[in-house]
């Protein structure tokens, strides 16, 4: 359909392409982290096999009309999918190619936990065709790891890291947590410097939330460590961008950056040069784009979360809860969500903002037919003047500032 | 029914003494309710009260019950709060009875409101059937808290019942009692009308619906009726009894409790404590009302949209109706913009206020801290009243000011004397008296500045005697004192509904504890706000809210978000119930912080 009919059809233009995202949710984890909230389960390594068989059968039972889709990602997150014998991984992946065409030169991603895989196994992936690691590093300090109770040390993730370019991966993401407990700001600087070190081709920077009902949260409560101090977590925001800068790394997102490939001190400015043809670098995650870029994407697994044809849709939590579903052949969604235009158009704004490139006005006015500069000038001029957000003639941008305080910029675009 | 067969009371006591589960048991005795329709506290149906496990309104309902003398009686009861602020509501209540059924927690002994209460009723004339409840608890001394209530109530003993109204132990004996020991009402069906509306309410199908209770006459449905005080002539469109819920009937009979629709739409026309008679044949006097309830606390009530003060002194004028103490005027804060200044009876009935008119009304309320009513003598010879500190004069043009007096009494186990007294104390409290209830339980009497009880006194008294001490209290008179304003500055910018008066011994004590509150609860701006307050020209304290320098979403995991957005419309949904100043935005709690202010930290 044309953008034009799009917009006649449905009161505004659907989807831009019509490439979908595939995402597997693998629940297991060898130990549980005390700052993590996710739907991730330490004791559950007995039901793996039918978990991975029940994941497969849910790709495979799709009911959705998606003949002519494509798949452009697949990714495997957790929990600590790499803990999950690649038997099993394999199963899954296999269903999906067999559901879905797969885009050529489909990025596959798998999170993967140091100390939960040797070489034969990330030798196997990249044979499955993984062709992207994200490694969950945390932090290069050894005390850090063991107050949250990673279960591996600094060693770990690097052996992990060296083994994983011998196998073949040359896109690895390492992920760190900053304004952790009782971590300075020389600390992190020194992470910082070690992962640089590596250069892995893609870096994750998440500042510490510290969630209800976590181990962590108990930890601070009883006074074993302090409250989080949001002064110092944003310098240490503040830090990582100068030093990944100086490095080479180029920030696309709020909590992501990239190495320039190829490009030495190539950095991505949209300000001043709006209106070139925006280079993407290779190693930017296209499957977390999609997120950003709101558009549409499919979950399996427990808890996995959807959102396609206007709705967004997940599935119960519980593990056993959902194999028993799925084994029973019923559907395992726990509820659903109408996105109507209003919400799109919200939603729309607020991930896209994430973006360092921000959202183009034209892609806006494509997709829903109206122009965000009217929409939203009374939001735009008061965020302007508060230097959170910045604009050009083709596109706004949260400011340095601004993505340090984006829930300020974010609630105001909500209907 | 015959008159002689027309009982009407109501039930007193205490707080939390169980005067709603007694009326449980007597509803589920007489047959009223089926046991299935029953839930605890029956007539506790508000969302507040329910939640807070209270009665806040006085409600009526009518009983029959077949006595052992084989009669069938109509009993017309009504169910009271027990917490000190609504008194009013027992007053009225108390009107339209010839009887009250006291109730004393056999654990507790006689409280505060216990006597407060009792001393009302025996200003009507009423009866008093005494029972001693909770006696199926373990700690339950009913003996000698009977003993108590023969020496300090002069009830006679043999007359106390001992009930627990949580097992039905006794609700027989109480409503023998009830139709043995209180008389049938003394009015005259052949005199014309004369019905005391002793309160009502506004229903959106029947209009303003007066509760009433028939002194004289007869109130049949569909007949003309005219409200005394204003001549104004309606339609009975329907009359009837609460059973508890309305139920319509054909007429209510001199003696009678119950109520008429009127259908007027205009809720200004009604007023609690008029009297309602026929056009043709009219009464010639009123039926005396009631003395009106006078507010102690006033605070500025303001919509955090501008654009709803209308709706706000609609919901006041609707609500005014059912609450007939609420006191209402119009002001306009340089900060808030158009509100009212509302006046209550304590503390607990302005938070009540608030939360009815937000949750029935549908309001968002900005609710500035309370204030007493201060009399201030000018050097011109002019003497004003100010209820809101930010009209305050100017100290330069100020002579004296005087403030309200309270007594008070405190009713305390004697180990926790020394606590009462400190308490009192540092609150500019003198002792007056002390008298021993038992061997073990004193009233201490005392009189304090009213501007130091209403800030937190009676969580701390609480809290002091480890939840012991009851109180009551009840106007002393004005006495002059050395009182200052504190003002309060934001960023610079004072802010009127923050100020307050203070003696002046307080002021840098105050002014330090409230810029500490207040740095707690206004939220970090992206900028750093000082917060100072300010005596005359001359800042007393002064601290300063860190700039906001981050405030992001955790990692947006795995598309969920759906639950990101949710958290962001809390966030929206936080800032619309704060109020900007400037450019700083205050949330609701910094208006009460001056209520919480803790200066021994
Ligand atoms: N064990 C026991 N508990 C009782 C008895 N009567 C009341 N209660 C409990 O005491 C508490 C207060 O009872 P209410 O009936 O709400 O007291 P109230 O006097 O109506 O209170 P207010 O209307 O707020 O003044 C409730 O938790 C009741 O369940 C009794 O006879 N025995
Ligand atoms: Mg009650």
């Amino acid at each position: 359909m044309r953008a034009v009919e799009q917009i006649r059809a449905f009161g505004y233009n659907r989807c831009v392409n019509s490439e979908i995202a595939l995402f597997v949710f693998i629940p297991f984890c060898k130990i549980k982290c005390t700052y993590c909230d996710f739907n991730a389960y330490a004791n559950l390594a007995r039901v793996m096999e039918p978990y991975a068989d029940a994941v497969a059968q849910e790709i495979s039972d799709c009911r959705l009309q998606i003949a002519d889709l494509t798949a452009k990602s697949l990714y495997f997150g957790g929990g600590t999918p790499s803990l999950v014998p690649v038997a099993q991984i394999e199963k899954i992946l296999r269903a999906c190619e067999s559901r879905f065409a797969f885009a050529p030169g489909i990025e596959i991603t798998l999170e993967a936990n140091p100390a939960t895989a040797d070489e034969t196994k990330l030798r196997a992936y990249r044979a499955l065709g993984i062709n992207r690691l994200s490694i969950g590093v945390q932090s290069f300090d050894d005390a850090t790891l063991r107050r949250l109770n990673r279960g591996h040390t600094v060693a770990d993730a690097i052996e992990m890291f060296e083994l994983a370019r011998r196998a073949g991966f040359d896109n690895i993401n390492l992920d760190f947590i900053f304004g952790l407990p009782l971590q300075t700001l020389a600390d992190w600087r020194a992470t910082l410097r070690r992962a640089i070190a590596l250069a892995p081709e893609h870096l994750s920077l998440y500042a510490l939330k510290v969630e209800e009902h976590t181990g962590l949260e108990h930890q601070i409560a009883r006074g074993k460590y302090p409250k989080p101090d949001d002064d110092l977590a944003a310098d240490m925001y503040e830090l990582a961008e100068e030093m990944l800068d100086t490095a080479g790394y180029a920030q696309y997102e709020i909590s992501n950056w990239t190495r320039s490939v190829g490009v030495g001190n190539w950095k991505l400015d949209v300000g001043r040069q709006s209106n070139i043809q925006l280079p993407t670098s290779n190693f930017q995650s296209r499957h977390n784009l999609t997120y950003w870029h709101n558009e549409p994407y499919l979950g399996f697994g427990a808890g996995a979360h959807s959102f396609f044809e206007r709705a967004r849709f997940w599935n119960v939590l519980s593990p056993v809860e959902y194999i028993e579903k799925i084994t029973r052949g019923e559907s395992a969604m726990a509820d659903r969500e109408e996105i109507n235009r209003e919400l799109e158009i919200a939603e729309t704004m607020f991930l896209g903002l994430r973006l360092n490139e921000g959202i183009a006005f034209e892609n806006f006015a494509q997709r829903f037919g109206e122009d965000a500069r009217v929409r939203y000038a009374k939001e735009i001029e008061e965020l302007k003047e508060m230097g959170l957000i910045e604009m050009s003639d083709a596109r706004v941008w949260l400011t340095p500032r601004g993505r340090l305080l984006s829930n300020e910029v974010f609630w105001r675009f909500l209907p | 029914m015959d008159q002689s067969h027309i009982r009407n009371l109501c039930i007193i006591a205490h707080i939390d003494h169980g005067k709603s589960t007694l009326t449980d048991r007597l509803l589920e005795q007489t047959g009223t309710l089926a046991k299935r329709d029953m839930v605890e506290q029956v007539m506790d149906q508000m969302d507040l009260e329910r939640e807070k496990g209270i009665t806040i309104k006085a409600k009526a309902v009518r009983m029959s019950y077949r006595a052992r003398d084989g009669i069938e009686y109509e009993l017309n009861l009504i169910d009271t709060p027990g917490h000190v602020d609504f008194t009013y509501e027992v007053s009225r209540a108390l009107a339209a009875c010839e009887g009250a059924v006291l109730v004393v927690d056999a654990t507790q002994g006689i409280e505060a409101q216990t006597l407060a209460n009792l001393y009302l009723a025996l200003e009507h004339n009423l009866t008093i059937v005494p029972v001693v409840n909770k006696i199926d608890l373990p700690s339950a001394r009913p003996d000698e808290i009977a003993h108590e209530m023969e020496n300090l109530l002069a009830v006679p003993n043999d007359q106390i019942i001992r009930a627990s109204a949580k097992s039905g132990v006794g609700t027989a004996d109480i409503l023998e009692a009830i139709v043995a020991r209180i008389p049938p009402p003394r009015a005259d069906s052949t005199l014309p009308l004369r019905a005391l509306i002793f309160d009502s309410k506004y229903d959106s199908y029947k209009g303003v619906v007066a509760y009433v209770r028939v002194v004289d006459g007869e109130l049949p449905k569909n007949k003309k009726i005219k409200l005394m005080s204003s001549g104004l002539e309606i339609d009975a469109l329907e009359v009837g009894a609460f059973r508890p819920k309305m139920v319509a009937g054909e007429t209510l009979i001199a003696g009678e409790v119950g109520y008429v629709a009127t259908g007027l739409k205009n809720v200004r026309d009604i007023q609690v404590g008029d009297t309602i008679t026929h056009s043709e044949n009219p009464a010639t006097e009123p039926v005396p009302g009631f003395r009106p309830a006078k507010p102690m606390v006033f605070a500025g009530f303001y919509p955090t949209e501008t654009n709803d003060y209308p709706l706000l002194r609609d919901a006041l004028d609707k609500l005014k109706l059912n609450d007939a103490s609420l006191t209402y005027d119009p002001e306009t804060s340089a900060a808030l913009g158009f509100g009212f200044r509302c006046g209550f009876l304590g503390l607990l009935h302005l938070e009540i206020v608030q939360e009815r008119l937000e949750r029935e009304y549908d309001l968002d309320l900005i609710a500035t801290a309370p204030s007493v009513e201060y009399h201030v003598l000018k050097h011109t010879g002019e003497i004003i009243t100010v209820d809101n500190p930010a009209e305050m004069p100017d100290g330069s043009e100020i002579l004296e000011i005087e403030e309200p007096w309270m007594h008070i009494q405190v009713f305390t186990p004697k180990d926790y004397i020394g606590a009462a007294m400190d308490l009192v104390t540092t609150r500019r409290g003198t002792f007056d008296k002390m008298e021993y209830l038992d061997e073990t339980r004193v009233m201490l009497g005392y009189v304090m500045p009213l501007s130091e009880l209403i800030i937190d006194f009676y969580d701390q008294l609480k809290s002091r005697t480890r939840g012991y001490a009851s109180l009551d209290y009840s106007f002393a008179n004005y006495r002059a004192s050395e009182l200052v304003k504190l003002n309060v500055l934001v960023n610079e910018e004072s802010v009127d509904a923050l100020s307050m008066i203070v003696h002046k011994d307080y002021a840098y004590a105050r002014g330090a504890a409230l810029c500490k509150k207040l740095k707690e609860v206004i939220p970090q701006q992206q900028f750093p706000v000082p917060i100072q307050a300010a005596m005359g020209g001359r800042i007393v304290a002064r601290e300063t809210i860190r700039a906001l320098r981050k405030d992001i979403l955790a990692k947006c995991y795995g598309g969920d978000v759906t639950r990101k957005r949710k958290l962001l419309e809390k966030q929206k949904a936080g800032k619309k119930r704060m109020k900007r100043f400037g450019s700083v935005d205050i949330p609701q709690e910094a208006f009460m912080a001056i209520l919480k202010l803790d200066e021994n930290r």
